[in-house]
């Protein structure tokens, strides 16, 4: 087995290299090099994961100085076996989809590479056993999803998108760094498990604790795009599709609830679970109500990522491990449909990705508005997808936790039930409805059945059948039951019909009524709060610009020249006068000098003379 | 082989080489040949420094007066700097392929010489002269072949350096006449009488050369105006035989002062880490961005050497070696765009990807480097730094994090203006192609950055055992 | 019996007679390099004295003018340096007050008799100061001797050791006089137009050759009599020496005229040389004068030898001049440079190690202060030096003018160049004879 886990882990880093390398003579290869990756690594944890009775944990000694040891040992549990199923799973899918979606592209072994690279950071992220493995997991992730974000990156948007990204998440990865240095030097150990039992049993400070678990919980908001540091991952969007669905959609984004979830016994001992569901239930709300206004329909599945990731982040802060985690793996299957399903349609639609200049392509991609269909019930939530169930448990759970009860819960349900609208709508805007843009309409493809439909396929059946098995999941992972209300489904799904109805109104059947409301002038600014994401970028970006950059960088860019080094530059001049002060007194005739030094001769005598010297 | 060879040799062949010898590839040939057999050298000699003491290669030009012997002894740490110093003559010498004069290897035969005798003389007299003597061939080099304030700035490094030596020679009379022992292998602290005023006179010196705030300025004009080669061998060297001598003289020489003033080095060090860091955030000349990138890592270095631990000596040898193998491709990148572009300003380059991808991709990889990406030599510097000085100082020692995310603001933001992005006319009507040789440097460069960045216990494994007998009553350990 | 003294002196006297024979250059040699073997030797006269120092430095200084006798192509200058040389041993060895009074003056009457060979006016000025200076340093000296001998010293012995009022200021006024040949503050002025104007190849002679003598003889002679002396007054001669040294090193930068520059270098060097005297209660003192003069005969020496060739060859006089000179002069620019360096006290040459020990003796006598202003001072100097050089390597010539130098010059150029070296090196050649100065 441990050969196995050694190949997991190391195949995909071997095959990015060799689907670079053969890639420039063929571009072909760099894909079948993929794609067979791919499916191997799937298997491999399928294996693993059939086999599965205890932990895989093989111990390995990364590097020692002095008296300290950094060990990057591995450690599979169910956790990390669901987290590799959706990596591998939805990776392969992923790569398969990428065939047809590429193919134009004239750098496919770049890309396959990358991806291949990011899946290998992904595996290496859940399956570390000591912290180092996974902040190593954790950057490779970040530089993969950066270099992807940037993958057309001889366009300006491309580029700046993937600065966005990489600063954005960098800033919460150096709070992940400051906390391995100080989990380290308070338990000696970096070993999550033990960081976990050492929690427990009270044999770390509090207070270090807590700082800690606060450091980590900041580096899961920079990766899983969580209030305040969301906005890279709206334009992230930037990159190719199949990146947003595989990266920002169905696994990177995800390693910030990863983490809580692996440290949360640490987390409940440090007491810091209420900070990560204030902050989920912020983040859900904001994103849900921004994703309502979008028109770009990757900027609406960017939006609910944000939102149903922070429903996870609500699930585990009220102390539910089982519905948070079940929410996230749910929403991976189910968003990476949404992802892929909106590629689809921009390869078919030629990538125009913006909904209003689309509508009624449900009759000509019959087969992807089905599947997407399928995503859309199930994100938002009705039964029997997948999502229903956890995203109940989740509200559940938050209604039922003390902790979180109040206005927390309630901005989650809110931000729960408005999903339908936003999803909704997209489905709507892009496959119902008259043909906008009558141009475009006449030019759509017929996308390929094996490329494209058969990943959505694959995909909307999980999310269908997922839904069955869903107290499994949650044995499997946590070994609880999901957290459960009493008559909160039916509210829901109550809620839910009455604003179907809403969407059907608005953005199918009264669209010019919409528009009118539109022009409102309250709904006017509303709107563009919501679109610009509550200026939240722009207020971030207007204080890292004015206060750093120009602030303190500015000032010590002028004191290094005008004080530091010009106090330096100043011996010239200096010596300069110096120079000049005794040349005045260089320009003595002969005579003169003379007389001078038989003065001084004088003086030193009478000085010897009178001054007594002994 | 007799040492003295190693250190004279050069010295010599460079003078014969210099008048004799035009024809610049010969005289290539014959650097190379002899900084890879010194490389071997060195290599062998880390059999003869696996105890953790100094031993002994021999004992020249005796005196009875003074005992200014010549007395070379080589240890762990001596040997590391030694392979080091070698691997990057060898590397600078391919990335100066182009340069068409014998001079110039000349030059650099010559300053193999003296900087074997810095590592390996513990005379302090002949430490000095040595130490002295480097500046003389890199004056030239920066002088001679530099861009167009060639003159400024080899002058002002020729000079602030020069005035820094002074007090360092001021100690070592200090510690003559106070210990009456001149083999820096036998004094000990508790026989000085002004430890402090000694320690002060060492620690101001070296800092210019390391350099620590607020002595760097030489560095970015030095640094911008050398060739680019020039400034690998500045920053991969030059800057470690401060780090090297701080180790040696301020904290293995004298450990109980250097604990005293620990905290001093500490804050000094902190404040390069990030004030060179926004320096270099506010730049917009690409190797002056290089530059304070340089002098902020070595805030860093500065750091780990405050810590007056063994963990804390050894985080900071990795962090040079790293420092080194990291900030040169970019030195060698960003000098190949202004011999190429013409300008030296970000704004007038960009869209690099699509025109050299090779280069933009060494530059990208030795950037996310430089910012402490995981799986590089730099991440390992920054973690092992960050675990030794938290265990000295407490839990506040994580703001050297912040170190990282400012790297990654210019970096990044770097990369964006550079690499990325549409490309500009200047970038466009350039050409990029560059000769076989130094693309084997970059190479090895990129290699050897993700080499010990996946597994640094191979570097971890030689440059440990330097500060094993490294332990006084003062350190943490 | 034969000795270097009278080798000296009977060529110095024949020369004459061969002048437009051709020979005299090699005669010259051949005398100097016999002078070189018999140079352990005493001069055959009560009052003269030899010690193992004194022989290194008689044997340097044979080896340093028969380096430039190589160079020189005037014959009359070439008596004159044999001349020098018949001096410079009389000084050196002779051990009584009325040998060294007499030396001395000996030796004033020589370096004004060098100046003498003017062209224009300007070198006459420099000529005129040296002849001024000279007097008026005689005079001072007679009163000085007049104070001694009302003390009632014997002028056919060694400087009286007692401390009375009279011999104190008598020894004191007689230093005084010897500022002048040493060119301290506030008597350094003639020096500077002497030097900077009269033709290089003397100024080598006076600034290289006659003063490094002199200094090791002033030390030699007065050094046990300034031991033990009061503090005050060896704190005052290290101010006087350290304003003589900030003054040359200030002074020097900004200079456009080479020969300028070097002169007023020479200045700087008195300054560092007059801190043995300061520092004459440690025993390294008369180790680091002995090896500062040696060190600077020879780099003082090549550097104004240097500068004639400039000038007889190239035309160079100025910084403007000698821009480039690196690409049309390859070997003469390494001369020139290592002779700078050394005098700028970067180590492995000679001017470093001098400057070392003697800094290193002030320490010795815990005067911290002054080391470190002096050790300033020598970094300062780096300025200058390292200023020349630039002008010579990283400058572009204005004209290609391709000329190799000559074998002699060549020849007698690496004589000075390995002086520079091998004493920067072989630290204890020097060393370990250097404690007999003084015994």
């Amino acid at each position: 087995m441990n050969t196995l886990i050694i190949i997991l882990l190391t195949l995909p880093f071997v095959s990015a290299i060799i689907a670079y390398i053969a890639g420039r003579s063929n571009q072909k290869y760099s894909f079948w090099i993929a794609e067979i990756t791919g499916i191997i690594l799937f298997a491999i944890t399928l294996i693993l994961f059939f086999n599965y009775s205890k932990p895989y944990s093989i111990d390995i000694e990364w590097f020692k100085f002095a008296n300290i040891s950094m060990p990057m040992g591995i450690y599979i549990d169910s956790l990390s076996l669901v987290m590799l199923l959706i990596a591998t799973g939805l990776g392969a899918l992923d790569i398969h989809f990428a065939h047809d979606y590429m193919q134009d592209d004239p750098h496919k072994p770049r890309y396959y590479s990358e991806v291949l690279f990011f899946i290998g950071g992904m595996i290496l992220l859940v399956s570390a056993a000591e912290m180092t493995g996974l902040f190593m997991g954790w950057e490779f992730m970040g530089v993969a999803s950066y270099l992807l974000i940037s993958f057309w990156h001889h366009q300006k948007a491309p580029a700046d998108a993937g600065v966005s990204a990489f600063l954005f998440t960098r800033f919460g990865d150096i709070f992940l760094f400051a906390a391995i240095g100080i989990l380290f030097y308070a338990s000696n150990t970096l070993n999550l498990e033990q960081l976990n039992t050492m929690a427990v049993s009270g044999k770390i400070d509090k207070d270090i604790l807590f700082v800690s678990a606060l450091f980590i919980f900041i580096a899961a908001i920079g990766k899983s795009g969580q209030f305040p540091l969301f906005p890279w991952l709206m334009r992230a969007m930037e990159g190719p599709t199949t990146v947003s669905a595989l990266i920002h959609g169905a696994t990177m984004v995800n390693s910030g609830i990863y983490i809580v979830a692996r440290l949360f016994h640490l987390y409940t001992a440090a007491e810091a679970l209420t900070v990560v569901a204030t902050i989920g239930a912020i983040s859900a709300f904001l994103g849900a109500t921004s994703a309502i206004v979008q028109s770009e329909m990757k900027k609406v599945l960017a939006y609910s990522t944000m939102s149903h990731l922070s429903i996870a982040f609500v699930g585990l802060g009220a102390s539910s491990l089982a519905a948070g985690m079940t929410h996230l793996i749910n929403h991976a299957i189910f968003k990476a449909l949404l992802f892929l399903g909106a590629g689809a349609v921009m390869l078919s639609a030629h990538h125009v990705k913006d909904m209003w200049r689309l509508g009624s392509l449900g009759k000509k991609l019959i087969w992807i508005a089905v599947f997407m269909g399928m995503g859309v019930l199930s994100l938002s939530g009705v039964p029997p997808f997948s999502g229903y169930y956890s995203k109940d448990a989740v509200i559940a759970a938050a209604w039922l936790s003390n902790d979180t009860q109040g206005a927390i819960s309630i901005l989650v349900t809110v931000a729960g039930v408005l999903s339908i609208v936003y999803i909704g709508r997209l489905w709507v805007l892009i496959f119902a409805g008259k043909a906008r843009d009558e141009k475009l309409y006449k030019e759509i493809k017929k996308p390929s059945l094996f490329w494209i439909v058969l990943p959505l396929g694959v995909m909307a059946v999980l999310t269908l059948i997922m839904g069955f098995f869903q107290e499994s999941i949650s044995h499997f992972i946590s070994g609880n039951d999901l957290p459960h209300m009493k008559y909160l489904g039916y509210y829901m799904l109550s809620a839910v019909i009455l604003l179907a109805i809403f969407v059907y109104l608005f953005y199918y059947r009264r669209l010019d009524i919409t528009q009118k409301l539109y022009s409102h002038p309250f709904v006017k600014g509303l709107h563009n709060i919501l679109f610009n994401g509550w200026f939240i970028e722009k207020i971030i970006h207007w204080g890292v610009w004015n206060f750093i950059v120009e602030g303190i960088a500015k000032a010590s860019y002028y004191f290094d020249r005008n004080i530091v080094d010009r106090f330096i530059n100043f011996s010239l001049p200096a010596s300069s006068f110096i120079n000049h002060t005794l040349n005045r007194a260089k320009s003595l005739t002969p005579s003169q000098d003379s007389a001078y030094t038989i003065a001084g001769v004088i003086v030193l005598i009478a000085v010897i003379a009178f001054g007594g010297i002994r | 082989m007799n040492p003295l060879y190693m250190i004279f040799g050069p010295v010599v062949l460079a003078a014969l080489v210099g008048i004799f010898f035009k024809e610049d590839f010969l005289v290539k040939i014959i650097s190379l040949v002899l900084f890879v057999s010194m490389l071997i050298w060195s290599v062998s000699m880390l059999d003869t420094a696996s105890i953790n003491s100094f031993s002994l290669l021999g004992t020249y030009i005796h005196c009875n007066l003074i005992p200014i012997d010549l007395t070379l002894q080589v240890d762990r740490l001596s040997a590391v700097m030694l392979i080091l110093t070698f691997l990057l003559l060898i590397l600078v010498t391919l990335s100066s392929w182009n340069i068409k004069s014998s001079a110039y290897f000349a030059l650099l035969i010559m300053f193999a010489g003296p900087i074997t005798g810095v590592f390996l003389s513990t005379n302090l007299i002949w430490f000095f002269i040595f130490w002295e003597l480097t500046l003389i061939p890199m004056f030239f080099l920066i002088g001679i072949w530099g861009a167009e304030g060639r003159i400024y700035a080899s002058i002002k490094f020729f000079l602030y350096t020069h005035f820094a030596s002074m007090l360092i020679l001021l100690a070592f009379f200090l510690i003559y006449k106070q210990s009456g022992i001149m083999d820096i292998s036998m004094i000990k602290e508790s026989m000085l009488a002004t430890p402090a005023l000694i320690w002060w006179l060492m620690f101001i010196g070296f800092a210019v050369k390391m350099p620590i705030f607020p002595f760097h300025t030489w560095l970015p004009d030095a640094h911008v105006q050398a060739p680019a080669p020039i400034s690998v061998l500045l920053a991969g060297v030059l800057l470690k035989m401060g780090a090297y001598a701080m180790i040696r003289f301020a904290i293995i020489m004298m450990p109980q002062t250097a604990e005293k003033y620990s905290y001093i080095i500490l804050i000094l060090g902190l404040i390069t880490l990030f004030y060179a860091g926004f320096n270099a955030l506010y730049e917009r000349h690409i190797k002056k961005m290089v530059a304070y990138s340089s002098i902020s890592h070595m805030g860093l270095v500065a750091v780990a050497i405050s810590t007056v631990t063994y963990a804390g000596l050894s985080a900071s040898l990795f962090e040079m070696i790293a420092h080194a193998l990291v900030i040169s491709p970019l030195f060698l990148i960003a000098g190949l765009l202004h011999e190429r572009t013409g300008s030296w300003y970000m704004k007038d380059m960009g869209g690099l990807m699509q025109k050299a991808p090779f280069i933009s991709t060494v530059f990208v990889l030795a950037s996310l480097a430089a910012l402490g990406l995981p799986g590089t030599v730099g991440f390992i510097g920054e973690l092992s730094i960050l675990i030794a000085s938290i265990q000295k100082y407490g839990l506040w020692l994580a703001v050297i994090a912040i170190g990282s995310i400012i790297g990654a603001g210019y970096l990044i933001w770097t990369l964006r203006r550079v690499i990325y992005g549409e490309i500009s006319d200047s970038v466009k009507t350039s050409n990029f192609r560059i000769c076989k040789t130094r693309v084997f440097a970059l190479l090895i460069f990129a290699l050897l950055i993700i080499i010990f960045g996946l597994f640094p216990s191979i570097l971890f494994d030689i440059i440990d055992p330097a500060f094993q007998a490294f332990n006084h009553t003062g350190g943490a350990l | 019996m034969t000795n270097a003294f009278i080798l000296f002196l009977v060529s110095a006297i024949v020369s004459p007679l061969l002048y437009r024979q051709g020979v005299l250059k090699l005669l010259a040699l051949g005398m100097t390099l016999l002078a070189f073997g018999f140079s352990n030797t005493v001069i055959g006269l009560s009052g003269f004295e030899n010690n193992p120092a004194v022989t290194l430095f008689i044997q340097i200084l044979s080896a340093v003018i028969f380096a430039f006798i190589l160079h020189e192509r005037d014959e009359h200058l070439i008596t004159q340096s044999l001349f020098l040389a018949v001096v410079s041993i009389a000084l050196l060895q002779s051990s009584t007050l009325v040998t060294f009074i007499i030396s001395f003056e000996a030796l004033s009457l020589i370096s004004v008799i060098i100046t003498l060979g003017f062209n224009n006016s300007t070198q006459a000025q420099g000529a005129i100061r040296i002849f001024i200076a000279g007097a008026i340093a005689t005079a001072i000296m007679m009163i000085g001797v007049s104070f001694l001998l009302l003390s009632g010293a014997n002028l056919n012995s060694a400087l009286p050791k007692n401390r009375d009022i009279l011999t104190i200021t008598g020894v004191l006024i007689i230093f005084t006089a010897l500022f002048y040949k040493m060119t301290i503050f506030p008597m350094h002025n003639w020096a500077v137009s002497t030097y900077a104007n009269i033709s290089s190849d003397r100024a080598a002679l006076l600034s290289g050759v006659a003063k490094s003598v002199s200094v090791v003889a002033i030390f030699k002679f007065f050094a046990p009599y300034l031991t033990n002396m009061s503090n005050e007054i060896l704190l005052s001669i290290a101010i006087l020496a350290i304003i003589t040294m900030t003054i040359g090193n200030f002074m020097a930068l900004f200079r456009e005229k080479l020969s300028s520059i070097l002169a007023y270098s020479s200045i700087a060097h008195s300054g560092y040389m007059l801190l043995a005297f300061a520092f004459v209660n440690s025993k390294y003192a008369s180790s680091g004068i002995l090896y500062m003069a040696i060190a600077y005969i020879f780099m003082q020496t090549a550097s104004f030898l240097i500068l004639d060739i400039l000038k007889n060859r190239h035309n160079i006089e100025t910084l403007t001049d000698i821009k480039g000179l690196s690409s049309y002069s390859p070997i003469l620019s390494m001369f020139f440079t290592i002779q700078l360096l050394s005098l700028a006290g970067i180590p492995l040459l000679a001017g470093f190690m001098g400057k070392a020990i003697l800094f290193y003796a002030g320490i010795d006598v815990g005067m911290l202060t002054v080391v470190l202003i002096a050790l300033l001072n020598s970094a300062l100097s780096v300025a200058y030096y390292a200023w020349i050089i630039k002008h010579i390597y990283f400058d572009k010539a204005q004209e290609g003018r391709k000329k190799y130098i000559d074998k002699s010059i060549f020849l007698s150029q690496m004589i000075l160049l390995i002086g520079t070296i091998l004493y920067g090196i072989y630290v204890y050649k020097i060393l370990n004879v250097s404690i007999f100065l003084l015994h």
